[in-house]
């Protein structure tokens, strides 16, 4: 082979390599660029309020002071709320796609659960507005109150905006998440394990719960911490449906806020430069959060796959 | 216990449908040559715009924008993880993919305001940079699991026959895992398409015209969406419902394409085995 | 035909890259060619008061017809307009709250002219209750901090002696964005409610310590419209626009008028003149105004003394205090009274490039 060539080559490979590494190098700056971005532009809140930013409630731009606890409450609530709706649903979902479903349907099915997930949340909150909203208040809400609101918290007044809604809405957005990620896991079990308990006597049921379940549990942990990191960071149909309140709610069905609607609601609009920094102040908080769940995620699915390498 | 799964799947399909039917219900009527021929209005004056003209053209110049930086640079970026990258440097970098899929769209918002919006205005370009983050992922995470599906064996035949890594990679590699990629892209321009958060921080405040100078803010389809919901005007929720009927048709078309192509592409690479 | 492949490939993400570098360098070639002015006067932005979107509605198409600029306008709300225009991210902004001191400073410059002249309303939904339910800031400013909580309350109910009343509960339904008229409404629970004044105070933002938030005007509107049992406040146009019940609110003439135009008038001739920075509060205008309405407000553009687009800014402002006012008694904005026309013509004299 000709010596010239070789040299081409070997530039060719260099400017190759050179050319992708940049983009490896501008991913690394991105994210250092996000976080400081960030946090610069929440520095005056951070100076000023420090750690006690977290267990504030107070979120007044009269006086200027800014507290982020009821904001965490309700995200907490909103996003635990639909994560206890969608996890046995979405488990339930996966059983169904994995065991129970006639082959033929399958594909199908699968791949209309997994369009739920497309539908844009701005377009959901519409709808969450528009319909769900009138016709949970009118029907279910009214339900719930009159025979189980002798439970503290849900006793109230019947509403179309609130955090039931909120939650319902972000149960919708969960579900797909959870329910796609456990199918594949339950399909992935092996059969002769499925197969051995059942050969034993155990109830399909049983099944599920002592062989299905047990292997696939980290993934189901990782795929449920996936849907929670969705929940806390949806701002959109959130604070179409929330009816942004300034303070904790007393029932389920009353106005309340989440740390990403709210900066959703206010970011336009600042009154003080405090606020605008409280606000990016709560997307600092959001970042975090959502940096924490999602790596344990992949810590757990990492070490899931581990084992099942192993395993196999 | 089967019943209880069995219930849990329809109720999850449930809702879907009567989403998808819902938008569809509200949003037909509205579907009138006007939706696509005037713009919009801020005031419902009757008689102008009630349209969405401009968010329709809108959308579409900054997803296009979007796709232009994403596409390139997440290719770029597979093709670095899969093909030049030590291991350990790789798995870093699909930890930070995960980590960018991760973080709320709305912290994104606040950071490309900050970066672009802040002094400059708002402008489709910020939008196209915002909507590109959220994409990035989608992009190279797809594009990266085709380039790997493609049998070591024909980049070891490449080798063999004397190309270079670059040669390889880009004769060889690339071309098989086309297909992927423009699924990808096709999954990646659902994606921006739909997002709202992101345009809320970088062109918020928009002309009731066509405006086609990516310097400056335009129309979009989610903002028109987002507005429209919280109107009390019964005119400005039936374009609402009519721009999320546009919006929703547009994005499972693209998602499900995207799926199909990808399980097509997938099948088809492995053929070459 | 790998190479063919190839190749394809590359072109297309050139062209793509290339498209969207083309259609950037000709947007911004069309905007710089000609001289900047030229096309920087073609077109103005602004952002801001949702209470004169309706008004600048009406503008915009007349004013593009008499003199071939566009008005873009972003009806944010005030706090988003005041927010816009310090940033510069737009030519003008427009809210009915004045500047407070902390924002003049970092608008670097800015004066306020005010535009236009209208009120906040009161409005609620409650079935089986009439239009134009009587009530006073007193228990206006109970009701909003919780200390209300039905519609057959006998505060209430005193006020509005042949009523029938139903017992449902009540629902305050405030503004969650930056507001101007947050600005007007809790001004005017703290001037005729210590207890407000106290606990709550006056703001575009205020801390509504019980209720729901919605967004901008038309998301109050469509809150208090979808909720039985709910009570809020919107600008002026939007009563007639959405047909809205409205509710009567005392003056401190002891009378209930309605925001009709002569009654936001009146409010405007109380006024006692104008503030050094520019503002003039009408809200609880004194007992001698006998038919003011008790909300009334100015509503002002803001906009930077020194401004790359001053020419056209002034021709538009001018505008808008003139030629523009004819589109406000339509909308329930009364026209602006001649002195303050002539104050705002010497601030608008004061803009410079």
């Amino acid at each position: 082979m000709p010596l010239s060539g070789r040299r081409r080559t070997r530039y060719g490979d260099l400017a190759l390599r050179g050319i992708t590494g940049l983009a490896a190098v501008v991913l690394g700056l991105l994210m250092v660029l996000l976080v400081y971005e960030v946090g610069r532009e929440a520095w005056p809140s951070i100076q000023e309020f420090g750690a006690s930013f977290l267990t504030g409630t107070e979120w007044n731009a009269v006086t200027d002071v800014y507290g982020a606890r009821d904001l965490i409450w309700g995200t907490l609530i909103t996003s635990l709320g639909a994560l206890l709706i969608a996890v046995p649903m979405s488990i339930a979902i996966g059983v169904f796609l994995s065991e129970l479903a006639p082959r033929a349907i399958r594909t199908p099915v699968t791949m209309l659960v997994e369009l739920l997930a497309a539908i844009p949340s701005v377009v959901l909150g519409l709808w969450g507005i528009l319909i769900m909203g009138p016709f949970v208040a009118q029907h279910i809400e009214p339900f719930i109150i009159d025979h189980f609101g002798w439970i503290p918290f849900l006793d109230g007044y019947p509403s179309n905006q609130g955090l039931f809604m909120a939650i319902l809405v972000l149960t919708i957005m969960v579900v797909p998440i959870v329910a796609s990620v456990s199918r594949e896991l339950f399909t992935n079990v092996p059969s002769d394990l499925k197969q051995g308990s059942l050969a034993l006597g155990a109830t399909r049921w049983e099944m599920v719960r002592s062989v299905m379940i047990p292997q696939v549990g980290g993934g189901l942990v990782a795929a449920v911490m996936l849907g929670f990191g969705r929940a806390i960071g949806e701002a959109i149909a959130v604070t179409q449906v929330i009816g942004g309140s300034n303070s904790r709610p007393d029932s389920l069905w009353g106005p309340a806020d989440t740390m990403a609607s709210r900066i959703a609601a206010q970011y336009a609009g600042t009154a003080t430069h405090l606020q605008r920094a409280s606000l990016a102040y709560l997307a600092v908080i959001l970042l975090v959060f959502s940096l924490i769940v999602n790596l344990t995620a992949q810590l757990i699915a990492a070490r899931m796959q581990r084992r099942m390498r192993g395993a196999a | 216990m089967e019943v209880l799964a069995t219930l849990a799947a329809m109720l999850a399909i449930a809702v879907l449908a009567i989403v998808i039917i819902s938008v569809a219900k509200k949003g037909l009527p509205a579907l009138n040559a006007d939706l696509f021929t005037q713009v919009t209005s801020t005031f419902g004056i009757p008689g102008e715009g009630g349209g969405i003209k401009n968010a329709i053209i809108g959308t579409l110049i900054m997803t296009a924008i979007a796709t232009a930086i994403s596409v390139p640079l997440g290719v770029l970026l597979a093709i670095f993880s899969s093909e030049f990258a030590p291991p350990r440097l790789a798995v870093v970098i699909r930890i930070t993919l995960n980590v960018l899929a991760g973080v709320p769209t709305i912290v994104i918002g606040v950071f490309v305001f900050g970066l672009l919006v802040v002094g400059n205005g708002y402008s489709a370009y910020a939008a196209g940079v915002a909507l590109s983050i959220v994409q990035l992922p989608v992009v190279a995470r797809s594009t990266e699991e085709v380039l790997l599906l493609v049998p070591s064996s024909l980049r070891e035949a490449g080798m063999a026959l004397g190309a270079s890594r670059a040669r390889t990679v880009l004769t060889v590699i690339l071309p098989t895992a086309v297909g992927g990629i423009v699924t990808a892209t096709i999954v990646a321009v659902a994606r921006a398409a739909g997002e709202t958060a992101p345009l809320l921080f970088t062109t918020g405040i928009f002309a009731n015209a066509v405006v086609t100078d990516p310097t400056k803010p335009m129309a979009s389809i989610p903002l028109v969406i987002f507005q429209g919901s919280e109107s009390p005007s019964p005119h400005d929720q039936e374009v609402a419902w009519a721009a999320a009927l546009v919006l929703l048709v547009g994005v499972l078309i693209g998602s499900s394409l995207g799926r199909l192509l990808s399980l097509r592409s997938r099948r088809r690479i492995e053929q070459t085995r | 035909m790998q190479k063919l492949k190839s190749s394809a490939l590359f072109a297309v993400v050139l062209a793509i890259v290339a498209l969207a570098a083309a259609c950037g360098s000709s947007g911004s070639s069309s905007s710089g060619s000609g001289g900047a002015a030229a096309s920087n006067d073609k077109a103005l932005n602004g952002a801001g008061s949702t209470l004169v979107a309706p008004l600048i509605s009406q503008w915009a198409p007349d004013y593009a017809s008499k003199a071939g600029v566009t008005i873009t306008y972003g009806p944010v709300g005030s706090g988003g307009g005041i927010d816009a225009i310090t940033n510069r991210t737009v030519d003008f902004g427009a809210s009915d709250a004045p500047l407070s001191s902390d924002q003049a400073t970092a608008c670097k410059g800015c004066v306020q002219i005010p535009w236009a002249l209208a009120a906040t309303v009161v409005t609620y939904h409650v079935s089986g209750v009439p239009n134009k339910l009587k009530l006073t800031g007193d228990v206006l400013a109970k009701v909003f901090m919780g200390d209300i909580t039905s519609w057959n309350d006998p505060a209430i109910k005193s006020l509005n002696p042949g009523v029938n009343l139903p017992g449902t509960h009540i629902t305050p339904v405030y503004r969650s964005d930056g507001s101007g008229d947050s600005f007007v409404f809790s001004s005017y629970l703290s001037a005729v409610s210590p207890d407000w004044k106290s606990k709550v105070g006056a703001s575009t933002q205020p801390s509504f310590p019980t209720g729901q938030g919605a967004e901008k005007n038309s998301g109050v509107a469509a809150a208090v419209q979808s909720t039985d049992g709910a009570i809020g406040y919107v600008a002026v146009s939007y009563i007639a626009a959405d047909s809205l019940d409205e509710a009567l609110i005392q003056n401190a003439a002891g009378s209930y008028p309605e925001p009709s135009t002569d009654a936001i008038s009146a409010a405007a001739a109380s006024a006692t003149g104008i503030q050094p920075d520019g503002s003039i509060p009408l809200v609880n205008p004194p007992a001698s105004a006998a038919n003011a309405y008790p909300l009334s407000t100015y509503s002002y553009a803001i906009v930077p003394k020194q401004s790359p687009k001053a020419a056209a800014l002034k021709k538009f402002f001018t505008y808008a205090v003139t030629d523009g006012q004819s589109f406000g008694p339509d909308l329930g904005f009364p026209a602006l009274p001649s002195s303050v026309v002539s104050h705002d013509k010497q601030v608008i004299a004061s803009i410079h490039p």
